[in-house]
């Protein structure tokens, strides 16, 4: 495939080069996390907070609600409404390795489920914030909120990173 | 996705199987490429887009490269871009946390930089794909016109996240035709099934002995609790990622390919350099034909060889991760295995056996304390627990996982040599008849396969080692 002396694949090898580093430029703008301490992010989040609505828990509480061991990782924040009938909660956790992010997420996923089972035909908008529950990975930190801010949340935890 | 994962065995397999199966020659490459894109995106959707790309670049720059063949000028430099772009695209994704990291200790400042996750199976389709261009470039193999062809070979799903590193000389042919019977499915299937219980029986179980082990503060521990964490860290990384080449090979063969044996009982050898010829074969494989060889490999003077094996293991060390320690890793085999070679080796060759397995079986372990640790200070604390600077000869814990965990070593042990092989096929040849045998080798595998199942089932099963690579 040759016009004008130039071939196509060599057009397209460059083409193809400029697509990775677009992707990575796009890669690093919208989902990368960041080597910043968890206590910078963590305090930042938790300013953004409702805490009128959530209260933080212990080390125990965490463990209970999603079945996951807080040392093991390198940073926790758990904030969750203490009302019975509002299932709005925040985490925040910090992974050692990469090697934890789909533990946590599947344990996440877990949660949000039996969350839903508990709420269903009982509170149908607590199901609905469930349902839009917000997760995100970035690098090592991984972040839930079920609330009606949760944009709002995930908004500040971003700018954290 | 996981092979050891219930939806990979009953769901995606079956199913790919197949339509894999039914549909004509022509569209057998269409349900791979759509299957093994499926596949990866399971668990890392964005970075499908990634690898999509890579495949593209690397289509087009074999295609230059192939193009310009009468120019050898214009050709050399072709080939240096496309190795140079991919060898930026793994540096970004593998390295430069690493840079960043070893800039900010430089320094003493704390320099803030943005985190990716390393997309999975980057290491092994980077190297694949330098191998292709490598090999357009040399003339040892035609660039690929068909895409599809091509995006097969770098993405196809047995081999996509963790090896074996196979080189498209050596599949080039399969990529249009291949053979396919249900002769094939049998023999990949009991490969499969051979892997899935390396995975799950034996390496996620030394996994839980050495991740109880790893706990303890290394100072804390006694000589052997200290040897049993690094002999359970050595099946648990042998079995993993043995098991986990036996189930691509497996793979491959059911859908008509051929890879290359990649483990050949590396703990049997009575050298490091042999150990280096048995382990990871596909790999070593690689740096020979692509680094070694092309520096001069042995080819030169004494001074510039060492040089190229210095290269060469500082390299595979670093390709393993971005860490000190895997430096310090490669760097340690790197000297050990130029030792064998100018010092000590003949030497070595006249002693008894035991003791060249002995000696071999040391310095291995001592590499994988190098490899497990995550820090260089950790590795020396542990590699001093392991001569008594810990806590004494033996404790309480060490004593409670050699009698709760015989079994394991006595299966690890026995899958570790042909020994565990000849096991299986003595009790199937025990029977004359060929329905006999059929039959008895059907029940040892399905045994080992509904097994597997019950421990993935209960307990689930851990990521592959290699996969972080």
């Amino acid at each position: 495939m040759r016009t004008d002396g130039i071939s196509v694949a060599r057009v397209m090898k460059y083409i193809a080069l400029a697509a990775v580093i677009a992707f990575v430029v796009l890669l690093m703008l919208y989902a990368s996390g960041s080597n910043r301490p968890f206590e910078e992010v963590s305090e930042a989040v938790a300013e953004s907070l409702d805490t009128e609505d959530l209260t933080e828990q212990n080390s125990s509480g965490f463990k209970r609600n999603f079945g996951l061991n807080p040392a093991d990782y390198a940073g926790v924040m758990y904030y969750s409404s203490e009302s019975n009938i509002l299932a709005h909660e925040v985490l925040l956790i910090r992974v050692r390795g990469e090697g934890q992010i789909r533990q946590v997420t599947e344990a996440i996923e877990r949660r949000v489920e039996s969350r839903k089972n508990d709420f269903e035909g009982f509170v149908p908008e607590e199901v609905q914030l469930l349902e839009e529950a917000v997760l995100s990975v970035r690098g090592s930190y991984i972040f839930l909120a079920v609330s009606p801010e949760a944009d709002r949340y995930l908004g500040a935890f971003r700018d954290s990173l | 996705m996981l092979f050891s994962s219930i939806t990979f065995l009953f769901l995606f397999l079956p199913v790919v199987l197949a339509v894999y199966y039914i549909v004509p020659p022509k569209a057998k490459n269409v349900v791979l490429l759509i299957s093994s894109l499926f596949f990866y995106a399971w668990g890392e959707p964005v970075y499908v887009a990634l690898l999509l790309l890579s495949v593209l670049f690397n289509y087009f720059c074999g295609l230059d490269i192939g193009a310009r063949k009468d120019d050898p000028r214009r050709a050399k430099l072709s080939v240096i871009f496309a190795i140079t772009g991919n060898l930026l695209i793994l540096g970004f994704f593998k390295y430069h946390g690493f840079l960043m990291e070893t800039v900010s200790a430089v320094f003493r400042e704390d320099i803030p930089y943005r985190q990716l996750a390393l997309p999975v199976g980057i290491s092994f389709y980077t190297l694949q794909c330098i191998s292709y261009v490598l090999d357009v470039y040399w003339k040892k193999a035609e660039a690929h016109k068909n895409f599809l062809c091509f995006a097969v070979y770098v993405s196809m799903f047995p081999k996509l996240i963790a090896g074996p590193v196979v080189r498209y000389i050596d599949i080039q042919g399969q990529l249009r035709r291949r053979r396919l019977s249900m002769g094939r499915i049998g023999q990949g299937s009991m490969y499969f099934i051979m892997g899935l219980a390396k995975k799950i029986l034996i390496a996620d179980t030394a996994g839980v002995v050495f991740e109880d082990v790893a706990a303890t503060a290394a100072g804390n521990l006694s000589i052997l609790t200290a040897w049993i964490g690094v002999i359970s860290f050595a099946f648990q990384i042998y079995f993993d990622f043995s098991g986990y080449s036996d189930m691509a090979t497996g793979l491959a063969r059911m859908f008509g390919f051929e890879f290359r044996k990649n483990f050949d009982y590396p703990y049997t050898s009575k050298s490091v350099t042999e150990f280096w010829r048995r382990w990871h074969i596909s790999l070593g494989t690689w740096f020979r034909e692509y680094v070694y060889i092309p520096l001069g490999g042995n080819q030169c003077p004494v001074s510039r060889n060492i040089f190229n094996l210095m290269v060469v293991w500082a390299l595979t060390g670093m390709w393993h991760g971005a860490a000190w320690n895997y430096i310090a890793w490669g760097v340690y085999y790197g000297v050990i295995l130029i030792m064998e070679k100018y010092v000590w080796g003949a030497f070595m060759e006249n002693l008894p056996k035991a003791i060249q397995h002995v000696y071999t079986g040391v310095v291995v372990l001592v590499g994988w304390v190098f490899f497990f640790s995550p820090s260089l200070g950790y590795a020396m604390r542990y590699l001093l627990a392991m001569v008594g600077a810990g806590a004494g000869l033996t404790d309480s814990k060490g004593v409670f996982i050699l009698i709760t965990h015989w079994l394991l070593y006595l299966l690890a042990l026995a899958g570790s040599s042909p020994r565990g092989i000849r096991l299986i096929n003595g009790a199937i040849g025990a029977f004359r008849s060929r329905a006999a045998q059929l039959t008895v080798g059907a029940v040892i595998f399905i045994g080992m396969f509904l097994i597997s199942v019950a421990f993935l089932v209960t307990d689930g099963s851990d990521p592959f080692l290699y996969f972080r690579f």
